[in-house]
């Protein structure tokens, strides 16, 4: 890994008479103790004070002390770290290395995604801005990845691919991954390096905690059909029904604060570092995660789907044909069955008895359909790059088949 | 006999279970050995063995041993063992091929991919469309000559008018009891699923075959009932690829 040039980190965002250069260099060397705890340790504010009123002024260690005390005292009064603690974490300058952020990211910014809403609700020292930007980028690059590689999947299975790339649970994992502590409580002494948010009370039912705020009518008839393209409409990348806000003072749980951090840091990278280096980032970070995308499907009559989507495109039917067989008579046979439409093979499968075959085998053509990816699918926003060559319009499906209601 | 080596770009997986009566060699080569044999040391103490071995082909080594097979008494196994596993080598590494630059592809029998659009499903302006079928169409066999996997195939008539499609409705409305959907198939000489799809069936007699389904199933035993249970647990495996 590259190392880091921590002089430039100064140079854009910092006041001027703030030298980086050698401070995690005095970090760790003077660690002051409250910096590495996680709690306020309110208590012992009084025995501090009474030490200093005993010594001398002319002792610099007793001065210093005083001054920490001084700092500790202004810290308190925040409900979390104060921007120029972030130079003084060690954790901080530790992540930032760690996952190779461009320099221009400086780390008062990085300290700031890791303070979540629940904790500090002025939006300037929050991550909930940058959170909202890396949100919609996450989404936008993620959906316009899946369609354009797999341009004819199915919605449901594109939420659910969207699900596992950007979800809340992934990027939770993804943090963890990372090396991302929880703050115990959040406070404005605390190491800028945790992750700071307000946990919710234990025994909350977390449905309670976000009101829905769906803009779908008749969204609280739980009972009524939805169909899959109104999600699309209505309903977040998802799929799923979009969350109000959490109301002040609820906190949060610690896999929303964690996916709201992810979030931060990408929306972070695109506002200091611009778009190539977020895209960079999310090219690393996300896509780099192995997703087996025929694994999402559940069919549950692949045969006669597969005989429906041959009539839409005016294929011949399609015949299923035993291509081998063993121990027919035996306890465990094996039968291998091919799909045909005309002489086209469009599947194979196997299994203990022909029916079972037969369906693997309509299985597999319909993935074999679904899966279609055209040679070097490219996505819009790779023509925000310099030099890009001149856009060909990416492949689009007539769309997948719908369910009949007969049955 | 015939050789064992198929076309390289295409091997069903077939073939791994050795279901070829027709070939020799590498996959029943442990049983046949085996066989053998115990058959040829009674062939040397019987005179009249009660098959002889030109009726078991796939007992003989190969065409060349076969006439010899049975003056030959005490032939090591070791070498017949050796004989067997001595496989011919694919015809991608023979000396014709020897010449020029190639790619030598023996892909191990496995499932196709699903990723591996098949040539019917690309799009009329994908580039992948005219490349392929040079090599797809050496490896394919004619369709027509495999065995289909329906013993006889579903004969279709289309003879029903949207009369009869009214006075099946108004049957099955009317007496439920009597004309359930076989009935009906068998009166108008169609499928049960047609009957199916041209009318539900009405929401008493739903509930009378739900009853009917309950007593039956509670005279179910615990052996039964898991057995069930079980094979709708594998039903719906199929359908997400496990």
């Amino acid at each position: 890994m590259k190392r880091l040039q921590l002089q430039r980190w100064s140079s854009t965002a910092l006041s001027p008479r703030v030298r980086t250069n050698n401070r995690l260099h005095q970090q760790l060397y003077s660690t002051g103790l409250r910096l590495q705890s996680t709690v306020s340790p309110l208590q012992s504010e009084s025995a501090i004070s009474e030490n200093v009123e005993d010594a001398s002024f002319q002792n610099p260690d007793a001065m210093r002390h005083i001054r920490r005390a001084h700092k500790r005292k202004t810290q308190l009064q925040y409900p979390s770290p104060p921007v120029e603690a972030a130079t003084q974490s060690a954790k901080l300058a530790a992540l930032h290395a760690r996952l190779y952020l461009p320099s221009r990211l400086p780390l008062q910014t990085l300290a700031r995604t890791l303070v979540d809403a629940s904790a500090d609700s002025n939006v300037d020292f929050n991550n909930e801005s940058l959170a909202t930007l890396g949100h919609d980028l996450l989404a936008n690059y993620t959906s316009e990845h899946l369609i354009c590689t797999y341009p004819r999947l199915p919605l449901s299975v594109t939420f659910a691919a969207m699900y596992a790339y950007v979800g809340p649970k992934t990027l939770a994992a993804i943090s963890k991954e990372w090396g991302i502590d929880n703050a115990t409580v959040p406070g404005g002494e605390v190491d800028p390096g945790f992750l700071q948010f307000q946990r919710v009370a234990p025994g909350t039912a977390v449905e309670d905690i976000s009101q829905l705020k769906s803009a779908r009518p008749y969204a609280d008839q739980k009972n009524w059909r939805m169909t899959v393209s109104s999600k699309i409409f209505y309903d977040d990348e998802f799929g799923d029904a979009i969350k109000g806000s959490v109301a002040l003072g609820q906190g949060v749980t610690d896999e929303t604060a964690r996916a709201t951090f992810v979030r931060a840091v990408l929306g972070a990278i695109y506002l200091h570092a611009g778009r190539p280096a977020a895209k960079r980032f999310f090219e690393q970070h996300i896509l780099s995660r192995h997703l087996n995308i025929s694994e999402l499907f559940n069919f549950s009559q692949p045969a006669r789907d597969l005989a429906r989507l041959c009539a839409r495109e005016n294929f011949e039917a399609p015949v299923a044909k035993i291509v081998s067989e063993t121990g027919r008579k035996s306890r465990s046979p094996v039968f291998v069955v091919g799909i045909f439409s005309g002489q086209d093979k469009l599947g194979e499968g196997s299994g203990s008895s022909l029916m079972e075959a037969r369906e693997r085998a309509a299985l597999s053509a319909l993935k074999g359909w679904y899966l279609y990816t055209p040679i070097n699918p490219r996505v819009p926003s790779s023509m925000e790059e310099e030099g890009a060559a001149p856009w060909k319009p990416a492949h689009i499906d007539l769309g997948e088949l719908l369910p009949t209601e007969d049955g | 006999m015939p050789d064992i080596v198929k076309p390289l770009s295409h091997v069903p997986y077939g073939k791994k279970f050795g279901l070829d009566t027709s070939s020799c060699g590498r996959c029943i080569g442990q049983p046949v050995i085996f066989d053998f044999r115990a058959i040829a040391t009674m062939a040397a103490s019987i005179t009249m063995p009660k098959r002889p071995f030109l009726t078991l082909p796939f007992l003989l080594p190969s065409l060349t041993e076969s006439l010899s097979i049975g003056a030959v008494r005490h032939q090591s196994s070791y070498r017949r063992t050796k004989q067997r596993l001595r496989v011919k080598p694919d015809a991608s590494f023979g000396p014709s091929q020897q010449g020029r630059d190639q790619i030598i592809y023996n892909p191990p029998s496995s499932a196709p991919s699903v990723y591996h659009t098949p040539s019917k499903f690309l799009p009329a302006n994908d580039v992948r469309r005219v490349m392929r079928p040079a090599a797809a169409a050496t490896a394919t066999a004619d369709v027509n000559e495999l065995p289909s996997v329906y013993k006889t195939q579903p004969e279709r008539k289309y003879h029903l008018t949207p009369e009869d499609v009214e006075e099946i409705r108004k049957l099955r409305l009317n007496d439920p009891m009597t004309w359930s959907r076989y009935s009906l198939a068998k009166k108008f000489e169609c499928s049960p699923l047609f009957i199916a799809k041209v009318c539900g069936a009405s929401p008493e007699k739903k509930a009378i075959q739900k009853q009917v389904l309950e007593a039956v199933q509670s005279r179910w035993g615990p052996k039964r009932r898991m057995a069930r249970e079980d094979r709708k647990l594998r039903r719906e495996a199929w359908g997400r690829d496990e």
